[in-house]
């Protein structure tokens, strides 16, 4: 059977979307996907080494105000941060981690190391419109 | 399967994924199944409303058999054969 591809391109860098992009990665795994991750601009500072395990460090994008009953709300139903649905994918599937390289100098990340050791590498943007247009699911957030 | 029925059975795997939110008993139904073989049976264990319907959708199309599910007090029990 064909494997199956979905590429998520994470242009935001917000707790909400990137909780979101997550949960959606991970029912991708469980359905057995190849999933290319792309981090443009913000989705790309996520990744950071010293922002990806502080999420005080990102905003929301969403009903800023609702910003504490949301943090609650996951911690209360056990929900992992945004980082370790990544992670855990990444431990289980076939998942690719890229960030852009433009995204990388904007956010003094110019190297891999300075991203954190799931981000497999640092690419430009033809390998990412070539992988939306190989998807089967290409989802943009 | 009857409740009845399900209720004999013992399975060759448990999952307890109670307490965690989707997808995590997706995930943990999706790595124990990995680790039984053909033919045998996997018990996932979730409080999770929508684990109700999401497993059972992803066993038909992993071509699992999905034969039931028990509602307990507070949890779910749905029983998948590989």
């Amino acid at each position: 059977m064909e494997t199956k591809k979905m590429c998520l391109v994470l242009v935001t860098g917000s707790l909400d979307k990137l909780t979101a992009a997550g949960v959606i990665l991970s029912g991708a795994i469980a359905d057995d996907y190849q999933v290319d991750v792309y981090a443009l601009i913000h989705g790309a500072r996520a990744f950071l080494k010293d922002i990806a395990d502080h999420p005080e460090k990102l905003r929301v994008a969403e009903n800023v105000d609702l910003r504490d009953e949301l943090e609650a709300s996951l911690k209360r139903l056990n929900v992992k941060p945004w980082i370790e649905f990544f992670r855990e994918a990444k431990q289980i599937g076939d998942v690719k981690i890229h960030v852009c390289g433009l995204a990388g100098k904007i956010w003094r990340g110019e190297k891999l190391e300075d991203f954190d050791p799931i981000v497999d590498d640092i690419v430009g943007i033809n390998e990412c419109i070539t992988k939306l247009q190989e998807a089967d699911i290409p989802v943009i957030l | 399967m009857t409740e009845e029925q399900l209720r004999q059975i013992t399975p060759d795997k448990v999952v307890d994924a109670r307490g965690t939110a989707c997808p995590g008993p997706l995930l943990a139904a999706k790595k124990a199944i990995g680790e039984i073989e053909k033919g045998q049976i996997m018990e996932i264990l979730s409080s999770d409303e929508g684990t109700k319907k999401d497993v059972p959708k992803w066993a038909q199309k992993k071509g699992h058999e999905y034969l039931g599910t028990i509602e307990e007090n507070g949890y779910f029990r749905i029983f998948l054969r590989k």
